[in-house]
C-alpha cells in the first residue's frame, strides 16, 4: 500500500472520528451533562458560591450540571492543559486581576481572544474569529489616531459581547484599609482600576506625626526580589518601587514620562526617550542611557536552540519580560541621556506595555549576570537573587527574607523622595491575624484582603482611626466557555447561559455590594476605552434563556431535559 | 553491648532505611501524579509555548518519569534536594536549613514546657487522687487535647495579641530587628525572638501536655500499688520522697519514650501552629510549597520531616533496648 493511500485512509478515519460525535450531539439528542469548574469553597468562598448559584440556575434550564470545585493550581492545570480532546473542560469560573499595565486594553484585547494564541496561549476558550483577529491586530498598530483606535476597541467589545464567549459579571471592588491616625487620608491616591495600593500612594502618602513607617502585609507569596522576574502581585509592588521605569501609569490610567524627561515619537516606528538628568542608582553610580538601553537588551537576551528534529526555538533569559520587549528592533544611544527605540511594527500599547512596564536595571551589575546566564542551558534570571538589589527607584532595599518580609527605605537622593521613611511588607498567611493587626495598630495599611469585604467594613465601622477605600478593579470575574465543543460552540446556547447569571443578585448578596457589574473585558474603570455604544445585555433570567433556546429550535422532553435542535 | 542488642540495632537500622526508601518513593509518585502543575504559577496572558518548554527543561520535567526518579534518588542519597520552583535563586536546602532551626526551637521549647507541666501535673494528680484538683485537672487536660490547635491559637491571639496587646501576634520578630540577626546565635540572644515564641509555644504545649500528664498519672497510680512503694512508706520516708524518688522515677520510663517519639511527631505536626502564628518553620514552608506545586520544596520538606520521625523512632528503639534488657535478649534468642 502506497504512503499516499495510507495517508488518505488515516485522514478518512480521523474525519469519521470527529464527525460521528459531532453529528450525534446535534441531532435532537439531550444536551449531555456539563461540568462547571471553580476553585474550592475554602480557597475562594465568593467564587465557589457564585458558581453554585449559576449551576443551580442552569439546572432549572433543563441541563444536567455538575459543579466540580478543585484547588486553584489544579484548576489552572485542567483549563490550560485539557483544552481539547475527550477530557476537555467545558465551562469554568475564571478571573483576571488588575495591574497598572493592563490600563491599556491591548493585553486583554489581543491575548484573550486572538486565534494565534488558542492552542498554547491565554485564548484557552478556543475562540477563532477572523474578523475579530483583524480588529485585535488593527488596534495594536493604530498609533497615530487614538479615536480611531477607540472605535476598533469598541467594535471588538461588541463582537465579544455578542458572541458571548466569556460571560462577564463583575469587576470586584478592591477594599483596602488605611489607619488615618498615622497617615493623612487625603494623601492616599486611588489609581483607576487598581485601588489605593499603588505607586502614587507609596510615594505620596503623608504621615500625620513622627511615625513615618508604613507597615502592610500580604497573605500570598513574596518569593522574589528581582527586577527581571514577574513573580506575582506582592513582588511586583516591591520591584516597581525599587526600580524606576521610563514611564509610569498615572492615577487615571495613562502612561506618563517618569524617569524619562520626555518621550517623543518621531514616526510610528521610532521613539526618542530622554532621561532626567542627575538620577543615580542606589549604589551612587549615575543612571545613563546605556543603562536604559541595557534594561531592554536584557529582556531580549536569549539563545536559539535546536531540538533533535531540527526545530529551532528561542530561549529568553528573562522570559517574563521578553514579551514586553520583543517588538523592539533596535536601540540607538544618542548621548548620555538620550536613546532611540525602533520597533518592528507600530504599537499603540508600547508606552503602557513596554516603557511603563520594564524596570530600569544598572548595566554595570546585570551585564555580567546575563552574560553568564547565556552560557548556561538550565538557568535563567528567575534563578538569580542579588544579595543587595540595586535600583534607582524612590525606595531602596534594606532587607528581604523570602516569604517573610521585605523592608525598604526612602532613597534620599531620588527626585521624588517618598514622604514616609520605611515601607515594610510582612507575609501573614493567616487572614485573622491580618484583621487583628490592622485593628491593634501593628499594621497601618491593609492593601490585600481576599476574604469577605463585609467583614472589613464591620471592622472599619468599629474602629475610629480606620478608613476603608475601594475602587473598581481593571480585573474581572467571569464564566469562560470552551467554544470548541458542543453545546458551547453554539452562540445561542452561550447567550442563554449568560441570561441565567443573576448579576445584581450576586453583587448584592455574594459580594456584599463590593463589586460593579461587568459586561466586557474592558473595565468601567477605564472610562476612555468604554466610550462605546451600549453593549448587549443578558438579564432576562431563566425565562428569557428558555425563550431564546426555544427560538433556536432547542426542545425539552417530558422530564424537562433540554435537547439539541432536531436539525 | 551484647551481640543480641547489636543485631537488634542493625535490624532496626535496616528497617528504618527501608521505611525511608518507601516514603521517598511515595513522595515522588504523589507529587508527579497529583492533579496540579508546577507551571501553574507562571501561566499568564503572555505565557507562550516556548516559555513552557523552557521551564519544563529547566526543572528537568521534560525527562521520562523513570529517569526523573533515578536522578531524584541519586540526589537524595547525596542530600541534594534540588532547586525550588518558586523561590528565586534558592535551593531547597537553603530554604529548609533556614526553617529547620525555627521549627526545632518551637518544638523543643513546647515539649519542655509540656513535659515539665505534664510530669509534675501527673504526679500531683496521682498523689491527690479523687480530689477536686484531679477531676478538674483531668477534664481540662482532655479538653485541651481535644480542642483544635488552630482554634486555641486564634483565641490566644485574639486576647493576648490583639485585645490586651501583651504579646506579638506573628513571626519571630519585627523586620527592623530581624534583618540585623546575622547568625542563629544573634537570634537566640535576642529577647524579641523569645517574646515572639511565647504564644506559639504555649499553644503547642497546651496540646502536648496531655499525653505526659495522663501517662504519668496512670503510671504513678500503677506504681503506687507496688510493694516497693509500700516498703518505702513503711521504712518511714516522707510522702514527698516516696512520690518523687520511689514512685515517679519508676513511672517516668514510658514518659521518656513518649518524649523521644514526641520530638519527631511534633516537628512534623507543627504545620497548623506555624501557619496560625506565621512562624517561619518547616510546616509553613510545606503548606506554601504544596499551594505553589513546588515539588522539590514540598518533597524536601516531607523528606526532612520523615527523616526526623524515622530517626527519632530509631533512637526510641535503641533507648528501649538499653533500658529494657529483655528487648536485646529476645533479639538474641531470635538470631541464635
Amino acid at each position: 500500500m502506497s504512503r499516499k493511500l495510507v495517508s488518505v485512509v488515516v485522514l478518512l478515519l480521523m474525519l469519521l472520528v470527529f464527525a460521528i460525535p459531532a453529528a450525534s450531539q446535534t441531532a435532537g439528542e439531550a444536551v449531555p451533562a456539563i461540568i462547571v469548574r471553580s476553585v474550592t469553597q475554602a480557597e475562594r468562598p465568593i467564587e465557589f458560591e457564585t458558581t453554585r448559584l449559576v449551576v443551580e440556575n442552569m439546572r432549572q434550564l433543563g441541563l444536567e450540571v455538575e459543579h466540580r470545585a478543585v484547588p486553584w493550581a489544579q484548576l489552572i492545570d485542567e483549563i490550560w492543559y485539557t483544552r481539547t480532546g475527550d477530557e476537555a473542560w467545558e465551562m469554568t469560573y475564571w478571573r483576571m486581576v488588575g495591574r497598572p499595565e493592563r490600563s491599556d486594553p491591548d493585553e486583554f484585547t489581543y491575548n484573550l481572544f486572538h486565534s494565534s494564541v488558542r492552542d498554547g496561549g491565554y485564548n484557552f476558550i478556543g475562540y477563532n474569529n477572523p474578523d475579530y483577529d483583524a480588529l485585535a491586530e488593527a488596534q495594536r498598530v493604530e498609533v497615530a489616531d487614538k479615536e480611531a483606535r477607540l472605535d476598533i476597541i469598541c467594535e471588538a467589545q461588541q463582537i465579544i459581547r455578542n458572541d458571548m464567549v466569556n460571560a462577564y459579571f463583575v469587576h470586584p471592588l478592591t477594599p483596602q484599609v488605611v489607619n488615618t491616625e498615622v497617615f493623612n487620608a487625603d494623601s492616599v491616591v486611588t489609581q483607576a482600576g487598581i485601588g489605593v495600593h499603588n505607586f502614587w500612594t507609596w510615594i505620596g502618602i503623608e504621615p500625620t506625626g513622627d511615625n513615618k513607617d508604613l507597615v502592610t502585609s500580604t497573605t500570598s507569596f513574596l518569593n522574589s526580589f528581582n527586577p527581571l522576574e514577574i513573580a506575582g502581585d506582592a513582588p511586583s509592588r516591591v520591584t516597581e518601587m525599587t526600580w524606576d521605569r521610563l514611564m509610569r501609569i498615572n492615577p487615571i490610567g495613562v502612561a506618563e514620562p517618569w524617569a524619562a524627561e520626555s518621550v517623543v515619537w518621531e514616526d510610528p516606528l521610532n521613539v526618542v526617550v530622554t532621561l532626567r538628568a542627575g538620577m543615580t542608582w542606589h549604589d551612587g553610580e549615575p543612571v545613563q542611557s546605556d543603562d536604559a538601553a541595557y534594561s531592554f537588551e536584557a529582556a531580549l537576551a536569549g539563545t536559539t536552540q535546536t531540538d533533535e528534529d531540527g526545530n529551532e526555538s528561542f530561549r529568553a533569559e528573562a522570559p517574563d519580560y521578553y514579551p514586553f520587549a520583543r517588538n523592539v528592533a533596535n536601540i540607538e544611544i544618542i548621548d548620555d541621556l538620550s536613546l532611540r527605540f525602533t520597533l518592528h511594527t507600530p504599537s499603540a500599547a508600547f508606552e503602557t506595555s513596554s516603557l511603563a512596564k520594564l524596570n530600569l536595571i544598572p548595566k554595570h551589575i546585570w551585564e555580567p549576570i546575563i552574560n553568564d546566564l547565556l552560557t548556561k542551558d538550565d538557568a535563567d534570571v528567575d534563578s538569580i537573587q542579588e544579595d543587595i538589589p540595586i535600583g534607582s527607584g524612590p525606595f531602596k532595599y534594606i532587607a528581604f527574607d523570602v516569604n517573610e518580609f521585605v523592608l525598604l527605605a526612602a532613597f534620599d537622593d531620588h527626585w521624588a523622595r517618598p514622604k514616609i521613611d520605611t515601607w515594610l511588607m510582612n507575609v501573614l498567611p493567616n487572614q485573622e491575624a491580618t484583621l487583628g493587626q490592622i485593628q491593634s495598630g501593628e499594621m497601618n495599611f491593609l492593601w490585600e484582603w481576599p476574604g469577605d469585604p463585609g467583614v472589613l467594613q464591620q471592622i472599619v465601622d468599629d474602629n475610629e482611626p480606620l478608613d476603608l477605600f475601594s475602587a473598581i478593579s481593571i480585573g474581572f470575574q467571569y464564566f469562560a466557555f470552551n467554544v470548541r465543543y458542543a453545546p458551547f460552540d453554539d452562540v445561542t446556547f452561550r447567550q442563554a447561559i449568560a441570561h441565567t447569571i443573576p448579576q445584581q443578585f450576586i453583587i448584592d448578596n455574594i459580594y456584599n455590594g463590593f463589586a460593579a457589574p461587568a459586561d466586557s473585558f474592558v473595565s468601567a474603570a477605564l472610562e476612555y476605552w468604554r466610550q462605546c455604544d451600549d453593549l448587549p445585555t443578558y438579564d432576562q433570567g431563566i425565562d428569557g434563556a428558555r425563550e431564546l433556546l426555544a427560538g433556536a429550535g432547542y426542545t425539552w422532553d417530558d422530564d424537562g431535559r433540554l435537547h439539541y435542535p432536531a436539525e | 553491648m551484647n551481640r543480641g542488642i547489636a543485631y537488634y540495632i542493625l535490624g532496626r537500622f535496616l528497617q528504618s532505611v527501608m521505611v525511608l526508601w518507601i516514603i521517598v518513593t511515595l513522595l515522588f509518585l504523589l507529587f508527579r501524579l497529583a492533579p496540579s502543575n508546577p507551571l501553574a504559577s507562571y501561566i499568564d496572558t503572555t505565557f507562550t509555548k516556548e516559555q513552557e518548554a523552557a521551564l519544563l527543561a529547566r526543572f528537568g520535567l521534560d525527562k521520562p518519569l523513570g529517569e526523573q526518579y533515578i536522578i531524584y534518588l541519586f540526589n537524595l542519597a547525596r542530600f541534594e534536594l534540588g532547586d525550588t520552583f518558586s523561590y528565586s535563586g534558592k535551593s531547597v536546602l537553603d530554604i529548609l536549613s533556614a526553617d529547620l532551626p525555627n521549627t526545632i526551637y518551637l518544638t523543643l521549647s513546647s515539649l519542655l514546657v509540656a513535659y515539665a507541666v505534664g510530669v509534675l501535673g501527673g504526679i500531683a494528680m496521682a498523689a491527690l487522687r479523687g480530689s477536686l484538683f484531679e477531676r478538674v485537672g483531668t477534664t481540662f487536660t482532655l479538653m485541651t487535647r481535644a480542642a483544635p490547635t488552630f482554634w486555641v491559637g486564634m483565641l490566644l491571639l485574639s486576647f493576648f495579641a490583639f485585645q490586651w496587646k501583651l504579646l506579638p501576634s506573628a513571626g519571630i520578630g519585627p523586620a527592623v530587628v530581624r534583618y540585623r540577626w546575622e547568625t542563629e546565635w544573634d537570634k537566640l540572644m535576642s529577647p524579641v525572638f523569645w517574646r515572639h515564641m511565647i504564644l506559639p509555644t504555649f499553644t503547642l504545649a497546651l496540646y502536648l501536655h496531655g499525653l505526659p500528664l495522663l501517662l504519668m498519672r496512670s503510671n504513678m497510680l500503677e506504681v503506687l500499688d507496688q510493694d516497693y512503694v509500700t516498703m518505702s512508706r513503711l521504712a518511714g520516708y516522707s510522702e514527698w520522697r516516696v512520690m518523687i524518688h520511689t514512685a515517679a522515677r519508676n513511672a517516668m520510663l514510658p514518659v521518656l519514650t513518649a518524649l523521644t517519639l514526641g520530638i519527631g511527631y511534633s516537628i512534623g505536626g507543627n504545620v497548623v501552629i506555624e501557619n496560625v502564628f506565621s512562624w517561619p518553620g518547616l510546616g509553613r514552608t510545606l503548606v506554601r510549597a504544596v499551594q505553589q506545586a513546588d515539588y522539590p520544596l514540598a518533597q524536601g520538606a516531607f523528606f526532612l520531616i520523615a527523616l526526623i520521625i524515622v530517626f527519632m523512632n530509631f533512637i526510641a528503639d535503641i533507648l528501649y533496648s538499653l533500658l529494657d534488657p529483655r528487648v536485646g535478649a529476645s533479639a538474641q534468642a531470635q538470631v541464635s
